[in-house]
């Protein structure tokens, strides 16, 4: 073949790529057109029945007929949308009615597709429209590979009540992203009664590798409960968990928090006294005093930027400490308290958040 | 002579043979990755994911020089932006006009210390204010001495571990920070994000938001709208398949701090901060062995105004080159080098030969096909095919962009913006394509002379864009 003839067979198929393309672009334009003009009404007939049936004046069986006619990702959508507004025992009365829909059985045969966005639509049906019989199939997709499908799956802890369920996220807890991690942890914070028997298990554990995220976890919990696996674990020899252990028994006003905060904030590892030292600002116990006044002759400036900022919410000793400090020999922790003491209150504030 | 053109002429159909079928790859990996991105975008329940605490707190960076103009209505909108957790952080870098004067007014600014460690260095900074009506604001006083060096200004005293940069001039979209972050929360190894820039000339644009998405009348603006969505809708979602792009915008690009940090933040010496940004990152993880990495998404959208004249526009697109040529050349060390993995062996020798000698090779084309016409060396007929061949593809992969813009997004809800669009695609190859080419020619010149100098950029004003597309 000549390079003309080798151009001209690619001209060729260029102009005809051209037009397709072109017709694919009206064509995509009028498939669109005409599918929103005939389901937008169908879903403005939906809300208004839902409406009407959050208000007691329509039935069950309505609204799922109406759901039935649109299309599964819109139905899932609209599913999505109410459950916000709409809970408790009404709300079980339409899952449970969703059961023997067919649609719905479509959807949740999808948990096993080799499609990841069939398994997304099913994690996310299941997230608002779950029963106990749905917990073998949400296991399946916290599991999933895809991390979209996971995050879907894992909004269902908020409505199923499921000790496995709690068990599987809380073991893939420590392995995910610290934003994953975050997310599993808002959803898992409503389990709380599974939550804290296992997580109670799980700090005996003492050379898990998970240890930290788990301890970073819980201390969001706040619970009372989990104090004592806190200061026990405050002389673990990973820096890590120590670090974790002195951030979380900051939320925890105890005198043995204050006891094993005050070991910590002498801590050989620099992160963990700043963390200590902040954790003695929060629970503001006069008797640590003297140890965050000694926090602000520290050699590391983020311990004795925190020791600063510490001492500010001891009210008036703590700034007295300050004001000793900003006139005192040592030039380090004086250079510190005159920055502490030049911050205005909102700046503190920031600080501290 | 005329074997001489022969075998020129060769060389440009072999390289026009290899540049295209690298970007019908571009093309064909794009598919998959607008089908993912665009399915991701429709299932989010972003009013969850709002309230829930597991969004990455965000530091919002703006440099600021002689904008007193706009600042106001710029801060304001991006204070408004629809985020849990965020900062704003506005470097007024030395500005003659009153930019600082503006800032201290409308958001009743007080003095605070400095209370951050200078962990990038930066040219000297005067004074540090904070906001007694916006909590979340924070602004710095600090002596000229360009973008990168505020950015870096800003980096310092950020206090989130995302960042990320924004041009004062450019509308984010309110959902724009929550859609940038999706990434994260799927759990990948992330570095940086980019999102997609988009051209406001035209548009309707309401309290510092684009209310209306128009494609402009006028062709050159219009032409750069086909321009930015085939390069962010297929180009960059093609490279997310092939290891990451080597550039995110400079408008628009979230990045984790501390590896900013690692790198030593923006390069103060190069015209193109952004390119450099990323290339430098890419070459910091890939020494580091740290598995990263650096996805492009569509969804979130910052607006633009883009240049109306062409002498700002010539100025700009030689600047961009230069800032390529800089750039190839600075990190020559890792093309072709399998070190930098996917970077080093894909995307370093598309950046270098694909893109970086295109004009040179495209000029030397013209050139020697007008020579060999007039020395009868060339077959007129012959010639005229291979332009036909070389525009036509041109002009499929902007209808390409067009193709993926419709079945994804649909900015452009209006069927005359389309047949605009359509018209600026076929429209792009005769004229505007052979205009940038010298433009581009022109960077190999001045790279030696003029390797910092960027040039002024003549803004209308998003009100006034407004206002004219609405008359």
């Amino acid at each position: 073949m000549t390079s003309r003839q080798f151009l001209l067979i690619v001209a060729i198929a260029q102009g005809a790529l051209l037009v397709g393309l072109v017709i694919l672009i009206v064509l995509n334009r009028w498939v669109r057109v005409r599918r929103s003009a005939r389901i937008h009404p169908l879903r403005i007939e939906l809300d208004a029945l839902m409406q009407r049936w959050s208000l007691g004046q329509a039935s069950p069986d309505e609204v799922l007929r109406a759901m039935a006619r649109l299309p599964v990702p819109i139905a899932i959508d609209a599913l999505v949308t109410w459950s916000a507004r709409i809970g408790g025992d009404r709300w079980q009365e339409l899952s449970r009615g969703l059961e023997s829909q067919w649609w719905a059985r479509a959807v949740r045969a999808a948990s096993r597709s080799a499609r990841w966005w069939k398994r997304l639509d099913c994690a996310r049906f299941l997230s608002v429209a779950a029963t106990s019989h749905d917990v073998g199939r949400v296991l399946r997709l916290l599991r999933d590979h895809h991390p979209a499908v996971q995050i879907a799956a894992a909004t269902t802890l908020e409505r199923v009540g499921s000790s496995a369920l709690v068990t599987a996220a809380l073991e893939q807890l420590p392995f995910l992203g610290p934003t994953v991690q975050a997310y599993y942890a808002s959803v898992l914070k409503r389990a709380r009664p599974a939550v804290l028997r296992h997580l109670q298990q799980l700090f005996r554990r003492l050379d898990d590798p998970r240890l930290p995220r788990l301890i970073e976890f819980a201390g969001r919990l706040e619970e009372p409960v989990l104090r004592e696996g806190f200061t026990t674990l405050a002389t673990h020899p990973e820096a890590e968990v120590r670090s974790q252990v002195a951030r979380a028994l900051g939320k925890f006003p105890h005198l043995e928090s204050v006891a094993a905060l005050g070991y910590l904030v002498a801590d050989e590892a620099w992160p963990v006294r700043a963390q200590a030292a902040r954790s003695l600002g929060m629970i503001a116990d006069p008797k640590s005093l003297p140890a965050v006044r000694e926090a602000l002759r520290d050699p590391e400036w983020w311990v004795r930027l925190r020791a600063g900022l510490a001492l500010t919410r001891f009210g008036a000793p703590g700034r007295n400490v300050l004001l000793e400090a900003e006139v005192g020999g040592d030039p380090e922790a004086r250079d510190m308290a005159a920055l502490i003491l030049g911050l205005s209150p909102q700046a503190l504030a920031e600080y501290a958040a | 002579m005329s074997e001489l053109i022969r075998v020129t002429d060769v060389v440009i159909l072999a390289y026009f043979l290899a540049l295209n079928t690298f970007y019908a790859l571009l093309l064909v990996l794009s598919i998959p990755e607008i089908w993912e991105q665009t399915r991701l975008a429709e299932d989010e329940d972003f009013q969850r994911l709002m309230q829930s605490d597991a969004l990455p707190p965000i530091t919002i960076l703006v440099p600021a020089h002689n904008e007193s103009a706009t600042i106001e209505a710029s801060v304001t909108a991006i204070l408004t932006l629809e985020y849990r957790n965020f900062e704003v952080v506005v470097v007024n870098d030395g500005s003659k006009d009153d930019t600082l004067e503006r800032l201290r007014h409308a958001f009743d600014l007080y003095e605070v210390p400095r209370t951050y460690p200078e962990t990038l260095s930066t040219y000297p900074v005067h004074a540090v204010y904070r906001s007694r009506t916006r909590t979340r604001l924070l602004v710095i006083d600090k002596e000229n001495a360009g973008k990168a060096d505020s950015l870096n200004a800003a980096v310092n005293a950020s206090r989130f571990p995302l960042v990320i940069a924004v041009d004062a001039d450019t509308l984010i979209e309110p959902d724009a920070l929550l859609r940038l972050t999706r990434p994260f929360l799927l759990g990948r190894q992330i570095a940086a994000v980019g999102g997609t820039v988009r051209v406001a000339n035209g548009c309707t644009v309401k309290d510092g938001r684009v209310s209306d998405a128009r494609v402009p009348r006028r062709l050159l603006p219009g032409i750069q709208v086909v321009e930015y969505l085939r390069a962010f809708l297929f180009g960059r979602l093609g490279w997310n398949r092939l290891g990451g792009s080597l550039v995110i915008s400079g408008a628009f690009g979230l990045f984790r701090k501390e590896y900013l940090h690692a790198i030593g933040g923006y390069q103060t010496r190069s015209v193109v901060e952004d390119m450099d940004l990323v290339i430098r990152l890419h070459r910091h993880l890939q020494r580091q062995k740290i598995r990263y990495e650096i996805p492009f998404i569509p969804d979130p959208v910052a607006w633009t105004e883009v240049p109306e004249s062409g002498r700002i526009l010539a100025r700009q697109r030689e600047r961009w080159h230069r800032g390529l040529i800089a750039a190839m050349w600075q990190y020559k060390g890792m093309l072709f080098n399998p070190r930098y993995g996917r970077v080093g062996l894909i995307a370093m020798p598309f950046f270098t030969f694909g893109e970086m000698i295109a004009p040179l090779v495209e000029g030397a084309g013209y050139i020697v096909t007008a020579v060999g016409l007039a020395f009868g060396v060339v077959n007129t007929s012959f010639a005229l095919l291979f332009l036909l061949v070389a525009w036509g593809y041109g002009m499929l992969l902007s209808l390409w962009a067009v193709v993926l813009e419709e079945v994804s997004f649909r900015r452009y809800g209006r069927l005359g913006d389309l047949i605009r669009l359509l018209c600026y695609a076929t429209l792009e190859t005769f004229g505007y394509r052979q205009r940038t080419v010298w433009w581009r020619l022109k960077a190999f010149f001045t790279v030696f002379t003029l390797r910092q100098r960027w040039g002024e950029m003549t803004r209308k004003g998003f009100e006034d864009a407004g206002k004219q597309a609405a008359g």
